[in-house]
């Protein structure tokens, strides 16, 4: 066997441990490989920046544990921007994992704003079922929709920021977190497009493709893309945390996986099996 | 009967709600606000079945000993566990529960994605080679957009991101708009053949 015959067969273990290596060395040496903001990113992040202080946003958790390493730096950055900025949130999820994933970005949120309080601030009411149905619900009677009862067990009516989200309309802004369906669709299609909500979202890198037709259309106003977009807003909003800190050991796992491309095409075009080496 | 009946309140159901959504009538709005309540309640009752079935294929697998059993018990363990768990609690925010959920399922989640990355490593490796000009082009475009999505894209080259960006904003949003119209009047054509009972399927068989 040539050397290019064996270039395009490299042993997949080689692959997986030169992948595992690579990541991990960057992940405990990082290089700091500067991050250029997307005007994608900077749309969502200027939408929301244009609400005024004191305003009621609605948070919308759309995803699993497995789209957490994309997904919740991005929520807990857009959080981040909104207490900053003196907004109030009330944060739930058409996925049965989404009350959690407010909860963890909430544990982690509340020591970089200790004045910030659990039911007169934000709100978790968690995961409820019925997704777009749902959604048409709480555009009309949220107390209704939501069961009257938050993530944690407790009654709307001990919690005064839900006296004054009565509905969406109560809402300015609407951002998602999402990784598939129920998801952005069903927003735009329930409620953002009737009652003209701005609406953005942050979706995992494999999702993005088919929300920027969305984008285009005015449908979104910003579009925060994956792991990759995750770290451009936590520059923005001056609190690097995971998703920068994973962009290095992206950026080379990426051009890892373009090398081995790269070897195996070289192998396949001068190992004399391909067509063009066949012609000549 | 047994097959008319629930083709007949599938049309009926789904005629009120396209209805309801053009026009706006006291008893329209009730009728579909009930609509609503009973598919929201449905819904729930769907992870009931699925709660059943799964129970049903692996006490089954457990009681004739097939190949793999002891994965069952496993499943079977943490499902039941979870549901009593969260029962017992009362709700999805208790602290134990949450500790529970962020230290078995987040972690074992994230590990099993992880994974995605060595095999898709390995499947680009395998799969993007210049076998046809089709397949010249597709390794191109998913070379420009593996580069140009992050920061050492723009320190090869500042053309990189602005290609990456163009594809997004050009091919990728016209082949998308294209699929999502086709599979809209597909869903359309499918929902209408359900509500006027040409499709069957979901009713199971005789």
């Amino acid at each position: 066997m040539s050397f290019w015959d064996k270039a395009q067969n490299v042993d997949r273990r080689v692959i997986y441990a030169l992948m595992f290596a690579v990541i991990a060395l960057v992940l405990i040496k990082p290089v700091g490989l500067a991050i250029e903001i997307k005007k994608e990113t900077q749309m969502a992040y200027d939408a929301l920046a244009k609400i005024p202080t004191g305003s009621v946003i609605w948070l919308s958790a759309d995803y699993g544990a497995s789209s957490i390493p994309e997904l919740l730096p991005a929520q807990k950055s857009v959080m981040r921007h909104a207490f900053g900025k003196g907004l109030r949130i009330v944060a739930g999820a058409m996925w049965n994992e989404g009350g959690n994933m407010i909860d963890l970005a909430w544990q982690d949120i509340q020591k970089d704003f200790p004045n910030k309080k659990y039911g007169v601030d934000f709100v978790n009411v968690g995961y409820k079922p019925g997704g777009a149905v749902l959604l048409e619900r709480i555009a009309t009677d949220a107390h209704q929709a939501l069961l009257g009862m938050d993530h944690y067990g407790k009654l709307f009516s001990e919690l005064p920021l839900m006296q004054e989200f009565k509905s969406f309309k109560d809402a300015k802004f609407i951002f998602e977190f999402v990784t598939g369906t129920p998801g952005e669709k069903d927003y735009i299609k329930m409620v953002t497009d009737k009652l003209k909500i701005p609406f953005a979202t942050s979706a995992t890198s494999v999702s993005v493709p088919e929300q920027m037709p969305l984008l285009q259309s005015g449908q979104l106003c910003g579009l925060v893309m994956g792991m990759a977009g995750a770290a451009e807003y936590e520059m923005l909003v001056g609190k690097p945390g995971t998703a920068t800190a994973g962009m290095d050991a992206q950026s080379f796992a990426h051009v890892l996986i373009i090398g081995f491309i790269i070897l195996g095409n070289l192998g396949y075009l001068l190992s004399g099996k391909s067509k063009f080496r066949r012609k000549a | 009967m047994r097959r008319e009946g629930p083709v007949l309140l599938g049309a009926i159901t789904g005629i009120v709600v396209i209805i309801s959504t053009y026009f706006t009538t006291q008893v329209l709005t009730t009728v579909k606000n009930e609509i609503d309540q009973w598919y929201l309640i449905a819904e729930a009752f769907v992870c009931l079945v699925g709660l059943i079935n799964l129970s049903r294929i692996h006490f089954d697998r457990l009681s004739k000993k097939k190949p793999g059993a002891a994965n069952s018990i496993a499943l079977l363990v943490c499902m039941y566990g979870f549901v009593l768990f969260g029962l017992y609690r009362g709700s999805l925010g208790d602290k134990q529960y949450s500790w529970l959920y962020n230290t078995t399922v987040n972690p074992m989640s994230a590990t099993v994605f992880s994974l995605l990355a060595f095999y898709i490593g390995s499947a680009a490796y395998r799969a993007f080679r210049v076998r046809t000009a089709e397949a010249t082009v597709l390794l191109t475009a998913a070379v420009i957009m593996m580069l140009g999505r992050v920061p050492i894209g723009k320190m090869i080259s500042p053309y990189i991101p602005q290609m990456a960006g163009w594809i997004l904003d050009y091919p990728n949003t016209a082949g998308m708009r294209g699929i999502t119209l086709g599979a809209t009047l597909g869903g359309i054509a499918t929902a209408l053949r359900i509500m006027v009972g040409i499709e069957r399927g979901h009713l199971g068989s005789d």
